[in-house]
């Protein structure tokens, strides 16, 4: 296991656990995401990656157990400021252009930006020749572009990634992860769950949950990952 | 530097860095509003004028059609002063049981995280960030709580209009009224659904407090309570005939709980919300499009309504056994969620007051008995409504589909012969309208059948649509086709239901009730024979319809 890092957690789960009645979608969890710390988080399908993410991001509420993000409950108005959740399924207005979607979700988390200003994120992420496009009539991949686009266009502490790959082409894929890597060397902890095993090469630390229970918890090569995630 | 605000001029240019950092001083619940605004003008801004005209004189024709044919049932004769005096005795029980129905169905809505549905987006980016969340969602309960306030008070109003024509005290007063009666009973609902989602109130609460209110109205209704919880609501709609002060409470307590829905509403589930925004709109489109089966796996989705991973009793058989549908159906059922179980028992419970109601002289509840037992079988068949869902996996089989729906029907007779059973269990109960034993032994098989029948051919057929052959046929013609293909299904069971009609008419008349009964007993039967007899050759049927019209087509 990997040892206990000093710096403070801007992520920490105590027993965080999710059930729908009786069928348990994530068993008791444990997990401490030190500041600027970039984490892969993998499992096979069902193993609770997902479900973790949404109680860290605040959308599902936990059954037991507790969350918090910078020290305050997740969901709570301060955790909500800190965390910038990615979902692996884009949810976009049908009636708002790219470049609207980025100016409102920056106006809602007070940054203050002009238009322009976002040149630079939409050129970074591949979506300069559509900003004033409707999202809505996308592909899956430009649709997940976007909503990479609006993860990073707020203010954060810790990103939450879900399956962040999926549906983007190479170029895509390459330019997120020297987003990734960017955001990582500022400062900012990443936490992304993936089932691409290449990714652990980019990360400090790798946990593997399996049913819930985590198996696995440090560094870790993509052979490992392979092997975690079928055992 | 300013804030790009929606319509406003491009101010400085300065490049974002990949860390934003944000104006600790920012106005975000006034950003919202700006947003919000904007949005708003570009939709009110694709609507041409002419749009909107047509609409609005639409709605206003429908209105008046539905204001001339409620005149004429209503009648303008009016009521003698000892009928005027059963209104006032009976009528607050009676009128208190809209004020528990719009309670109950708001405190439903409120554990299930409504009545707000937001858009999806809305709750990805708005709730999810800094905002304050009472301020965010007050806008959208304000203007929601404002559109079923105006509807509330319109046909509020027009039931005191057509009130007014058979009871005294004027048509000013009685209009009044019944306005500020609609607007109460909106608040009632809304205000309740408010207060359910901020108090989180669990659903199990939230079903069990509506069916007491509902449960106690109705008793007090019927003259079993002196009164009940509601019955000041009763009192508010009879103020022109007998002004009672205790009206007034109900209007203060609506006023309340929208007050107390309002201040809590950063306190509803985000899960919920999120749920709900999902699954609503998805709702709403499978309702306008008549789609029963779609709009039912939806409305368990957004119940929460998932089948147990442990089933009720672990059926002891090895693998598929000899009948492979039927012990999957069976293995469905065996699994199905302690609510549907319990809708299902309260579904036989109306259905035996409904027949009770029936053998008391009130003929028209045969038909609310028959849609009781229509909805009960659209939850028995649901291992051969999941066949249907999933096509591709019984085409794969070397069976005929047609062969595999028929396999399901015993699951489903087995399922709808328990409901039936525990519906006239409770119908022969001692006490007013208490069915006889031989009738109800009798008429417990046609009403199992009948409601069985109608899901089959509700689950079978799809939503009705005017596409394939009928796209050539007068418009009359699609016209009386849709509607007889939406009336159908429930109509079938609702014929099952008619046994304990004609036994009743038989006694009226001298005769034994089961005489009476047995005739249409065997013509429900012998319907429902017909329906498997569609469920089996229904494809042949349609293929052969099919080419009838290609060839009337390519003659004409």
């Amino acid at each position: 296991m990997a040892r206990p890092d000093a710096k403070p957690a801007v992520l920490e789960a105590r027993h965080a656990s999710k059930a729908y009645a009786d069928l348990v979608a994530l068993e008791p969890l444990d997990l401490r995401v030190p500041v600027g710390q970039a984490v892969a988080l993998v499992g096979h399908n069902g193993s609770g990656k997902s479900t973790f993410l949404r109680l860290a991001a605040g959308l599902l509420e936990l059954t037991d157990g507790d969350i918090t993000i910078v020290g305050e409950p997740a969901g709570s108005s301060v955790a909500r400021a800190a965390a910038s959740f990615l979902p692996d399924e884009p949810v976009l207005y049908d009636d708002l252009s790219v470049r609207e979607h980025l100016a409102y979700v920056a106006a809602l988390h007070g940054v203050v930006a002009e238009p322009e200003d976002f040149d630079e994120l939409l050129e970074r992420v591949g979506l300069s020749h559509r900003a004033d496009d409707l999202p809505a009539r996308f592909s899956r991949g430009l649709r997940q572009k976007a909503s990479i686009a609006l993860g990073l266009v707020r203010p954060f502490e810790i990103l939450l990634v879900d399956e962040p790959f999926v549906g983007l082409d190479a170029p895509g894929k390459a330019a997120l992860l020297d987003i990734f890597s960017e955001l990582h060397a500022d400062g900012a902890a990443i936490v992304v769950a993936t089932h691409d095993p290449g990714f652990v090469e980019q990360v400090d630390r790798c946990v593997a949950l399996h049913d819930g229970n985590v198996i696995h918890d440090g560094p870790a090569t993509p052979a490992d990952v392979l092997r975690l995630v079928s055992s | 530097m300013r804030r790009w605000r929606p319509g406003h001029g491009h101010g400085r240019r300065t490049a974002l860095t990949l860390l934003p950092t944000a104006d600790a001083d920012s106005d975000l619940e006034g950003a919202l509003a700006d947003w919000r605004q904007f949005r708003r003008r570009k939709r009110t801004a694709d609507i041409h004028w002419i749009d909107a005209f047509y609409q609005a004189y639409l709605t206003a024709i429908l209105g008046l059609i539905a204001v001339a044919v409620l005149s004429g049932m209503v009648g303008d004769q009016t009521l003698r002063p000892d009928q005027i005096s059963g209104v006032l005795r009976h009528g607050p029980g009676w009128a208190g049981t809209a004020a528990a129905f719009a309670i109950a169905l708001g405190l439903r809505s409120g554990s299930r995280g409504g009545p707000l549905a937001l858009e999806r987006a809305e709750v990805r980016h708005v709730l999810l960030a800094p905002v304050d969340r009472t301020m965010a969602l007050r806008a959208p309960a304000i203007k929601q709580l404002r559109f079923l306030g105006f509807v509330g008070i319109v046909v509020g109003g027009i039931a005191g209009q057509l009130a007014a024509k058979r009871l005294s005290g004027g048509a000013a007063p009685w209009i009044a009224t019944g306005a500020l009666a609609g607007a109460t009973l909106v608040g009632l609902s809304v205000g309740s659904a408010l207060t359910a989602a901020a108090a989180r109130l669990p659903r199990w609460v939230a079903s069990l407090t509506g069916l007491v209110l509902l449960g106690a109205a109705l008793a007090d209704g019927v003259g079993a309570l002196a009164v009940s919880p509601t019955r000041p609501f009763g009192d508010l709609v009879l103020w022109p005939l007998r002004f009672a002060p205790i009206g007034l409470a109900v209007v203060v307590v609506a006023a309340g709980l929208v007050v107390t829905g309002m201040g809590g509403l950063g306190r509803t589930s985000l899960e919920a919300s999120e749920r709900r925004s999902t699954l609503v709109g998805q709702l709403r489109f499978a309702a306008t499009l008549q789609d029963l089966r779609t709009v039912i796996v939806l409305r368990r989705q957004l119940a929460m309504e998932l089948p147990r991973l442990r089933p009720w009793v672990r059926l002891q058989v090895r693998g598929t056994g000899r009948l492979p549908v039927f012990t999957r159906g069976l293995r469905g059922i065996l699994r199905w969620p302690a609510a549907r179980v319990a809708r299902l028992l309260l579904l036989a419970g109306v259905t035996g007051l409904c027949l009770r109601g029936v053998w008391s002289g009130t003929s028209p509840l045969v038909v609310a008995a028959g849609v009781a037992m229509f909805v009960a079988a659209l939850d028995t068949v649901e291992p051969l409504a999941q066949e249907v869902d999933h096509p591709s996996r019984r085409d794969a089989s070397p069976i005929d589909a047609a062969a595999i729906h028929l396999r399901h029907v015993p699951v489903g007779l087995l399922g709808q012969g328990l409901v039936a059973a525990m519906a006239m269990g409770v119908a022969v109960i001692p006490g007013g309208g208490q069915v006889p034993g031989a009738v109800a032994v009798l008429c417990a098989f046609p009403l199992a059948f009948g409601g069985l029948g109608g899901a089959l051919v509700s689950v079978l057929a799809g939503p009705a649509s005017v596409g394939g052959g009928w796209s050539l046929a007068p418009p009359e013609a699609q016209g009386m086709r849709l509607a007889f293909r939406t009336a159908w299904p429930p109509g079938i069971a609702v014929i099952g239901a008619v046994p304990v009609l004609m036994a009743r008419s038989a006694i009226e008349h001298g005769r034994i009730g089961t005489e009476g009964a047995a005739p249409f007993a065997v013509v429900s039967v012998l319907l429902f024979a017909c329906v498997c007899g569609w469920v089996r050759v229904r494809e042949e049927i349609a293929t052969w319809f099919r080419k009838q019209m290609e060839q009337a087509n390519g003659a004409s």
